[in-house]
């Protein structure tokens, strides 16, 4: 059966925005942390 | 009324955006990731304690072990219980294992740390692990291996946060007397206290029988390794579909273990002076030309290990389109393919085709691991698939030990054979590719549970 309620077209996007920017932003950084150490290999 | 870490608690509401349960997933699988970041304290641990970094080393073991273990005890536990639950206990143990360690470092004992961090951390980590796959699939049946993959991705990433956050840390908290890391542990773990606990928080279940809108369930006749079914996880050892899956993960992981743990030394033992532009091996440059090499090397690892979460999102990703037998197969021969040429890249003197060959292979290390869940719901049923996703992870204990130790071994059996150091990697990379002809024969023998093992309706095996 399929609900009319809860999924991907709810509403709450600014909060889902919210979230992502959460763990987003941390992850992000740990990239580019990761990038700058990898970027010796290609000079 | 049911208590605040009930699974009827975090039913979802009407208005619910499914897409808010992969970022609570990612808060909880970044900071146990940190379990692959841990090496950054051993130089400072040993200054602080006195311990050598074998001593400390048998960290990573105890992680691999609790990780494994807990998963697979306590995976029914996490079914019955929900996710919010099992998420404050990892948030608990793995936070709470911090302090215990910055006691154990405090008081320079090391038996606190193993038990702190190693033993109750280690099952934090097994906990956290599976504690969103189920509710992920659930709430991505058309997404499987994204969702899922989403998650795992988190954990593969940790130790990027983890690692450089506890050097700035330590950094901060040291001074002429000590190298700050109690202080450190104590931080990281209220910062990952408090992240596990949005994350567990931050969890909901869908309505029973919900699906996603304008998505209907595949036909189990066009898609016959997609089960409409579901098999009781104390049922699912007994079919060797979990033996096969079990199997291929283990060959999976300990081919990649292998490569991790020896890429740094690897490249800068293959190629030596051709790094820096100058002839000669490793032994023949200068302490300064070595130290660039390392460097070098240490960014090869740190290259790796983009690679590893890269391939957790988009490998499982991939699988939603292809089926995950087929993306197996492709990590398999394409593994095996790489592996064998692994060691004539390495003498043609090409750095460029050596370290994209590795890149590669990393993508596939780390996709095994986020394709694993969506491949088990495919086969057991959604009902499930945490905890029967938490027994197949003893295969990770199993690679924990199995692909360093073969590594190792055989590598120093080579060098005290006469073999040159740059040489005696090649048949560690026919081994690791051995090691995946098995998982590619285990995948290939993988077909649809026989209904006699599914649950009964009555039992609540339909979907």
């Amino acid at each position: 059966m399929t609900e009319p309620g809860p999924g991907s077209r709810g509403p709450r996007w600014a909060l889902v925005a919210l979230a992502w920017l959460l763990v987003g932003i941390p992850l992000a950084w740990g990239i580019y942390r990761t990038l700058r150490s990898a970027v010796v290999l290609f000079r | 009324m049911p208590g605040l870490l009930a699974k009827e608690r975090i039913i979802a509401p009407p208005d619910y955006n499914r897409w808010l349960v992969p970022p609570a997933a990612l808060a909880i699988h970044l900071s146990i990731g940190m379990a692959y970041g841990f090496s950054v304290f051993w130089l400072p641990l040993s200054k602080a304690g006195g311990w050598n970094v074998s001593t400390l080393g048998i960290m990573y073991s105890l992680f691999f072990l609790f990780l494994g273990s807990s998963a697979a005890v306590f995976g029914r536990w996490v079914e019955r219980e929900g996710p919010r639950k099992a998420g404050v206990v990892a948030a608990l143990c793995w936070g709470g294992g911090f302090f215990i360690s910055a006691a154990g470092i405090y008081w320079h004992q090391i038996a606190l740390l193993w038990l702190g961090s190693g033993v109750i951390g280690g099952c934090g980590l097994g906990l956290g692990y599976i504690s969103p796959v189920s509710t992920l699939i659930k709430w991505f049946p058309d997404r499987r291996g994204m969702a899922t993959g989403m998650a795992i991705m988190g954990f593969g990433g940790g130790a990027m946060i983890g690692s450089p956050l506890a050097d700035i840390l330590m950094r901060h908290y040291a001074s002429a007397t000590e190298p700050g890391v109690w202080q450190t542990f104590v931080t990281l773990g209220v910062i990952y206290l408090i992240a596990m606990l949005c994350g567990a928080f931050g969890y909901r279940l869908p309505p029973s029988g919900w699906q996603p809108a304008g998505w209907a369930p595949p036909v189990e006749s066009r898609r016959p390794m997609i089960t409409s079914g579901n098999v009781d996880v104390r049922q699912a050892w007994r079919t060797p579909q979990f033996w096969l899956l079990l199997v291929v993960l283990c060959m999976n992981v300990s081919a990649g273990i292998g490569v991790i743990g020896m890429a740094s030394p690897m490249l800068q033992e293959v190629f030596g002076g051709k790094l820096i532009g100058v002839a000669g091996t490793l032994k023949d440059l200068t302490p300064e030309q070595r130290t660039q090499v390392a460097t070098i090397g240490a960014g090869f690892a740190a290259l790796l290990s983009l690679f590893n979460i890269a391939g957790r999102i988009f490998w499982s990703s991939l699988s939603d389109l292809v089926g995950r037998k087929r993306t197996y197969f492709i990590f398999f021969t394409l593994g095996i393919v790489l592996y064998a040429l692994a060691p004539a890249a390495g003498r043609s003197g090409s750095v460029a085709l050596f370290v994209g060959i590795f890149c590669v292979i990393l993508t596939m290390y780390g996709g095994g691991f986020a394709t694993i869940p969506a491949y088990i719901a495919d086969l057991f049923g959604t009902r499930y698939v945490g905890a029967i996703h938490g027994r197949v992870l003893l295969a990770w204990s199993a690679a924990g030990i199995l692909g360093p130790q073969l590594v190792n071994n055989i590598r120093e059996a080579r060098i005290a054979g006469g073999v040159p150091p740059a040489d005696a990697y090649n048949s560690v990379m026919y081994i690791l590719a051995a090691l995946l002809a098995i998982g590619f024969f285990a995948n290939l023998a993988v077909r649809p549970v026989a209904e006699r093992h599914y649950m009964s309706d009555h039992e609540g095996g339909t979907l």
